[in-house]
């Protein structure tokens, strides 16, 4: 149906995919996986002609038997969203924000009437057949909506009905599921598969995600760095590896069941928090949590997005107030600290935020950003201590004195840790610290973070919405839902014998990079 | 669930159900928010009003020589002028007049011309249609001009034609408006003759219209304040929304560029030009001044210009304080006009 041959793009000096051939054929789900920079989505964009002016473009592209770099723009036009559509991973700003969902999908319809043999659909009636087809209830009152008024899954539920509008032969899904919380990944990978199975469409499924990939793909290509390393069956590819890097990028990939840390009892709490409420105008973010840390234990924080997890962590170093209850850090009640009783208390927290490229002062220095905190808190002798740190983490010297626009989103995460441990803290909050980051740097930075903190045995709180991560790291887990505590408890309790229905369904919706068991997994949910 | 007022107005129409945070008469957040908000405004327009009234009156107390000497001629004696001054008060002191006027001004009387023996309001009311008129025609020429322009540029950015077209741009944005006036005078009134040189003279709206030739060269200067901000502003905004995702995804559907363009990225970029029209009244009001004094056109610039030659406090007074009333209510109808035009900010009735 679609296949590359050999087809390679530059953009001026810069290769993005090397001699790149695969095919995919009618009714299948052909997943293109790898780490940012692989060229996958480059890849996808040119069979659509989508690719910027200046990309230079060698090798075919085959659709239906046609080589798409020879068609003009007019024929491009007439095969987009016709023959070949696409999914896109942003679904919020994927969307045009000031026409109706209504609008955008007659679009999708009309634009290729004239193309079509037999009977003209009538847009409106097949828009809302087509947001039937994709599961949204009230299609009818739906087509009269703004983009901004759907959540983040039903948006993306409207961008895959754009897609099929015109019953393509092909669709390309470029991360579709990224920007989405566990429980709505599973029920788009649903719809897809079930499209797929009903349609006989041949889905192209551009991903990083290996459990992704377990659950809906049929045959799997690997790129790295622009060029394809491995393509076969997805149960050979993801259990029976035959090149390195697949076998790295598989092994770097965090399995649930895999923790092996326990629980003790907390006798020495670092942190208390007690009956928090956090209200922004009325609605409760943080709706009556309770949990404490002990001495030396780490705490994993799991959430989908809107948890409150994040207000959570905030309330307890004090960065926002409770609206009710309290924080005790170190035994003392925040609230009734003043600004000058707090610093003491500060200077024992570390933190540590998802992205490290917006965290990190621009113009300063690594050097100069590790030892900020020593620098406010009066630390003597910075210059030694910023050498031990960026040792510890595992940068040379010579990242001493470069920018952070001069280093990878890996290095940049190394940095904020060191920069975070600075001043030896008793407590660390890690909020997302590795979900902007690839698998495989994620997994050198977690080995780091587990490394570190048994030799420095610090407290952490660590706020997750990927339970893998939790479970290769924690002593403990809270789960949030909604702003309050569904479940908490040891890992091996909450995620080897979960108690509570949130909890279940949050395990069984993440999904794990093995075929047969994710095939499994999808037949006992149901 | 219970809203402030900027989360109601973020939130916007899906949200009938929530109610107020801050009040307890049971209105749903968005009444609520947008009572408030519409409340704030007013109360901020008064202060805004009240505060450049206050300095315009002590600033031209400051004027040496007074109106007095203005009105009365050089050929007056002291003795007529000090009577003059004692018969309108100028004789006490400036913050007494100031409550005087202030206290005539809130029974609505914005006092009489020295020079003209009408009242001011009379004399606004008069000529405020005629400069409303030349402001609304130069707009919509230059939005008739910009909207295109702009796009244009956008579609073809950053190519010798953008270029040429953002130099010149440039050079109107950077050039005076009496400039403007005299060089178009100068080309088709003086050598081309195609135009008259002075503007309409009639007293009625009517007859205004009626001698529309000599209307061509006030509003085409009037345009050209404004053109170029307007033209410049459209293009960037096209230029930004061109590299939006959702373009991206019109583009993957199989929608034409001119389609893109047309039904996509203008109606985007067209909110935030609209929102701009509002906080550029009082730029194209004082546009107005010297457009009217350049073509002797009888509009409130005019009186304006006059009045100040003459130190005639009272109209200027009178036309500072209906310039700030339309910078308030410009901008008041810009924030309005964008909350309505946007999908995002705009209720929907259910």
């Amino acid at each position: 149906m679609l296949g590359y041959d050999h087809l390679s793009i530059t953009f001026g000096d810069v290769e993005a995919t090397k001699e790149v051939s695969f095919e995919v054929k009618p009714g299948e789900v052909v997943a293109v996986v790898g780490e940012s920079g692989s060229g996958k989505s480059v890849t996808a964009m040119s069979a659509l002609g989508l690719l910027p002016r200046k990309a230079k473009v060698t090798g075919r592209i085959m659709l239906g038997g046609r080589d798409v770099r020879g068609l003009s723009g007019k024929e491009l036009r007439e095969l987009r969203g016709n023959e070949i559509a696409m999914v896109f991973q942003e679904p919020m700003t994927a969307l045009n924000p000031v026409h109706t969902i209504g609008w955008q999908l007659a679009e999708a319809i009309t634009l290729h009437r004239a193309d079509r043999k037999g009977g003209v659909p009538d847009p409106k009636q097949k828009a809302v057949e087509l947001l039937r087809m994709v599961g949204l209830d009230r299609p009818e009152h739906r087509l009269k909506q703004y983009p901004h008024e759907l959540s983040g899954g039903m948006r993306q539920r409207v961008m895959i009905a754009m897609a099929i509008a015109c019953d393509p032969k092909v669709i390309i899904a470029d991360e579709p599921t990224t920007a989405l919380d566990v429980t709505v990944q599973a029920e788009i990978l649903d719809l897809l598969r079930e499209l797929r199975d009903r349609l006989g469409t041949a889905i192209v499924l551009i991903t990083h995600s290996m459990g992704v990939v377990a659950d809906l793909a049929d045959r799997v290509v690997v790129m790295y760095r622009g060029a394809v390393v491995e393509t076969g069956g997805v149960d050979d590819v993801l259990l029976r590896p035959s090149h390195d890097y697949t076998k790295r990028l598989l092994k770097a990939v965090p399995r649930l069941g895999s923790g092996a840390r326990q629980a003790e009892d907390v006798v020495e709490p670092v942190l208390s928090v007690r009956n928090l409420v956090v209200s922004f105008g009325g609605q409760r973010a943080v709706d009556d949590i309770s949990f404490q840390i002990g001495k030396g234990e780490v705490v994993g924080l799991v959430g989908e997005s809107g948890s409150g997890k994040t207000t959570a962590g905030r309330c307890t170093v004090g960065l926002q107030k409770p609206t009710d209850g309290s924080v005790e850090l170190f035994g003392q009640d925040i609230a009734k600290l003043s600004a000058r009783k707090m610093r003491p208390l500060t200077a024992r927290i570390g933190m540590i935020f998802q992205d490290p490229a917006s965290s990190l002062d621009p113009r300063m220095t690594i050097a100069e950003c590790v030892a900020e905190p020593l620098v406010l808190h009066k630390a003597k002798d910075h210059r030694k201590r910023v050498d031990e740190l960026l040792d510890a983490v595992e940068l040379g010297a010579a990242t001493r004195d470069r920018y952070p626009h001069e280093l990878s989103g890996g290095q940049r995460q190394r940095v904020s840790i060191a920069r975070a441990l600075a001043l030896n803290p008793d407590l660390l909050i890690a909020d997302e610290p590795t979900s902007a980051l690839d698998v495989s740097v994620q997994a050198s930075i977690l080995e780091l973070f587990l490394d570190l903190q048994r030799r420095l045995k610090f407290s952490c709180l660590f706020i997750s919405h990927d339970l893998a991560v939790v479970d290769m790291l924690a002593n403990r887990v809270v789960v949030m839902h909604r702003g309050k505590i569904v479940e908490q408890g040891s890992r091996a309790d909450v995620f080897g014998a979960p108690r509570e229905d949130y909890t279940r369904r949050l395990l069984a919706a993440a999904p794990v990079p093995d075929p047969v068991e994710q095939r499994e997994r999808r037949a006992s949910r149901g | 669930m219970r809203l402030g007022f900027a989360q109601a107005i973020r939130k916007g129409t899906n949200h009938e159900g929530d109610l107020c945070a801050y009040c307890c008469t049971g209105r749903t957040a968005w009444g609520c928010g947008v009572a408030r908000f519409l409340f704030w405004r007013v109360v901020q327009a008064v202060v805004v009003i009240f505060v450049v009234t206050v300095v315009v009156f002590f600033l031209l107390h400051q004027i040496p020589g007074g109106p007095a000497r203005g009105i009365l001629g050089i050929q007056a004696t002291e003795d007529q002028i000090q009577a003059f001054e004692h018969e309108q008060g100028f004789d006490q002191p400036v913050p007494i007049q100031y409550l005087h006027y202030l206290g005539r001004l809130l029974q609505g009387d914005l006092g009489e011309s020295f020079q003209l023996n009408q009242s001011v309001a009379d004399l606004i009311g008069q000529r405020l249609p005629k400069t409303l008129v030349l402001t609304v025609l130069s707009t919509l020429v230059a939005l008739l001009v910009a909207i295109p322009l702009g796009v244009w540029q956008a579609v073809r950015r950053n190519r010798p034609t953008d270029y040429l077209l953002s130099a010149l741009t440039l050079l109107i944005y950077s050039t005076p408006v009496f400039l403007v006036g005299f060089v178009f005078i100068i080309v088709f009134a003086i050598n081309a003759a195609w135009f008259p040189v002075e503007a309409p003279q009639a007293d009625t709206l009517g007859g205004i219209f009626a001698d529309s030739q000599a209307l061509v060269l006030p509003v085409l200067t009037g345009a050209g304040v404004v053109l170029a901000v307007f033209s410049r502003y459209l293009r960037s905004s096209v230029v930004d929304n061109l590299d939006e995702d959702y373009v991206r995804t019109a583009r993957a559907k199989g929608a034409s560029e001119t389609r893109i363009v047309t039904r996509h990225v203008l109606k985007n970029s067209l909110t935030s030009l609209v929102a701009m029209l509002g906080y550029y009244l009082p730029v194209l009001f004082s546009g107005a001044l010297v457009t009217e004094k350049l073509f002797n056109y009888p509009g409130m610039g005019l009186l304006f210009w006059n009045a100040a030659q003459t130190s005639d406090f009272p109209i200027l007074l009178g036309v500072v304080l209906v310039i700030s009333l339309a910078t308030v209510t410009g901008s008041l109808l810009a924030d309005v006009a964008q909350a309505l035009i946007d999908p995002r900010t705009r209720r929907v009735k259910a």
